[in-house]
């Protein structure tokens, strides 16, 4: 079961702004999820493996070799405010003793 | 499990709990999941592609070395390497966190079960290493004040973001501050002998957190831990645990209780702060990482991972002191410089004695070294050997010494050269001894009436006379003659 409530701590969680109708809308999509889910739960899986991964593929492994980067210009670009090269940010924690 | 002396601080009545984790940074040319540089000291956001910063449709992949690294930390800290092992995805908002979540390992690390034995006062002790696991690193903060609490912003650099790291989880079994920095300084070692990372505090590629707790000594129950962070040297590594075991100890004492949460450690105030996080407390919604598949290792890959790892700091230190019969003071000192080390392993392969080996590099030479690079051992060895022959006398070893690290020649040569021979011929000194008495007549008479120790005064005019070059065994048994 998902209520509002869960809906609006995965928004805060996840950063995301929500209208009340776009609540309503997740809290009905999320429950569609579970029921799937649970639909799931009733397949007998005693006799198969379990899967870590969705696609088996071998890992490749990449060389330590050293590549091109974006140009600074361009990463500073997705920032707000920048200052120096750096990007700037508010203040992180409140503190106290 | 060795007992470790408790308490330095006189909380007589705690027992102090620490639980290390140590970050380090691997050391290779890229990035663990992209192939942006690691190089340090570029400029800052310069060293950044659509991978490490999360762009949308990047793809991760995994860098080999950094696999190669950590699996050789895990064998030198004794852990079982795990031929299974996955990557989860953590979620959180942080400003170092251009991604918004970190690839790391959560149920199934690379490495699990180790320990590291090292030495507290004399007394080998054991740490258990619970787990080794391989993740990103964070980009790097400059804050505004002097430390992240007092700030009011600060500066982001995210060249650091995506440098492939280590996370070393130690079990809870670390009993004093001073232990937990003896513990770190030969982890730090070890990571150095075996090339996985440079280790450098100061630059941030070796960070600790520590957990700490304290419980009375009666109790087996655990107190309630707090984490400190920020601890980017041994000393303040060292000076927050003992503040932390001084307030954790007072507000016990007061009958009060330890907030569970995490503390930065401000050097310059001396000081832990409480770091209270805006918003919720962390939960991470980890999940296995959609975008890298398992990492599966084949045993004869870890084999020959295992074959690769050098003579360690702790086996070095014994075969010093076993082999060549060092004290713990001297084979410390060269297994804390595996430079020097080396030199006095060719050394040894001459006919010299391990003693006169030690004396010389611990000695001037350590100096001279540090300054202008070393000697060859060969070269060393040459002027030991004349010396041990007795060639030259030991205030003219300086002189060669001086004239080795400033010129291609040999020892000998310098010797020639410079006329250095020592001179031990009782005839050629006879004169010279005649001379300084007869030069002192006072002072012959005062020491015939038992001012004994003038005859020091006698030695040292002789071998003034002689630029110091005169056999002092033989001059001090001419003295003797003449004057008695
Ligand atoms: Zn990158």
């Amino acid at each position: 079961m998902i209520d509002r409530h869960d809906v609006m701590r995965m928004a805060r969680l996840a950063r995301l702004e929500l209208s009340e109708e776009e609540i309503d809308q997740y809290q009905e999509d999320l429950m569609r999820f579970l029921r799937s889910g649970q639909k799931l739960q009733q397949v007998d899986v005693a006799e198969v493996e379990g899967t870590s991964h969705a696609v088996h593929v071998a890992h490749e492994l990449r060389p330590d070799q050293v590549g091109t980067s974006l140009r600074q210009e361009a990463v500073l670009s997705l920032g707000p405010r920048v200052e120096q090269g750096f990007f700037r940010v508010p203040r992180i924690v409140e503190g106290q003793e | 499990m060795s007992k470790v002396s408790k308490g330095v601080l006189g909380m007589a009545n705690y027992d102090t709990v620490i639980g290390l984790e140590i970050h380090v940074a691997l050391l290779t040319d890229s990035k663990f999941l992209c192939s942006c540089s690691t190089a340090f000291g570029a400029p800052p956001n310069s060293q950044c592609c659509p991978v490490c910063l999360g762009l949308p449709g990047s793809l991760p992949t995994i860098n080999e070395k950094a696999v190669e690294c950590a699996t050789k930390a895990g064998l030198a800290l004794n852990c079982q390497i795990n031929l299974f092992s996955k990557f989860d995805r953590k979620n959180y908002f942080y400003p170092d966190l251009p991604k918004a979540y970190q690839i790391t390992q959560d149920a199934y690390p690379l490495c699990s079960r180790g320990f590291l034995d090292y030495y507290v006062d004399d007394q080998l002790v054991r740490t258990e290493i619970t787990r080794i696991h391989m993740e990103e690193e964070a980009g790097k903060l400059i804050h505004s004040g002097s430390s992240i609490v007092s700030s009011d912003y600060s500066l982001v650099d995210y060249n650091r973001a995506g440098i492939a790291l280590i996370e070393i989880v130690t079990a809870p079994d670390i009993h004093h501050p001073g232990q937990a920095r003896l513990f770190v300084e030969q982890l730090r070692l070890l990571l150095s002998y075996i090339g996985v990372s440079d280790t450098k505090m100061e630059e941030g590629s070796l960070r600790v957190d520590a957990n700490i707790s304290l419980k009375p000594k009666d109790s087996d129950l655990l107190g309630t831990k707090v984490e400190i962070k920020n601890l980017n040297s041994f000393r303040a590594l060292e000076k927050a645990l003992e503040y932390e075991v001084s307030r954790q100890g007072e507000i016990l004492d007061q009958g009060g209780t330890i907030r569970q949460e995490s503390r930065t450690w401000d050097d310059r105030a001396g000081r832990t702060m409480s770091m209270r996080s805006k918003g919720d407390a962390p939960d991470y919604r980890l999940f296995p990482e959609p975008d890298l598949p398992p990492l599966c290792l084949e045993p004869a890959w870890v084999e020959s991972i295992r074959a690769s790892i050098p003579e360690l700091p702790l086996e070095r230190l014994g075969r010093l002191e076993e082999q060549f019969g060092l004290s713990r003071y001297e084979a410390t000192f060269f297994v804390h410089y595996p430079d020097f080390c080396q030199i006095f392993f060719d050394l040894a392969e001459y006919d010299l004695s391990p003693k006169a080996i030690v004396n010389f590099l611990m000695g001037d030479y350590a100096r001279l070294a540090r300054e202008r690079g070393h000697l060859d051992a060969r070269r060393i060895a040459g002027l030991l050997t004349i010396v041990k022959e007795g060639l030259i006398g030991a205030n003219q070893e300086g002189v060669v010494l001086d004239a080795l690290f400033s010129s291609e020649k040999s020892a000998r040569e310098i010797v020639k050269e410079q006329g250095l021979e020592a001179l031990r011929d009782s005839t050629e000194l006879q004169g010279v001894v005649d001379g300084v008495l007869t030069a002192n007549p006072d002072l012959v008479a005062r020491f015939r009436s038992g001012e004994s120790k003038l005859l020091g005064y006698f030695v040292g005019q002789v071998m003034r006379a002689t630029r110091g070059k005169a056999d002092p065994e033989v001059v001090n048994k001419l003295l003797e003659e003449a004057l008695s």
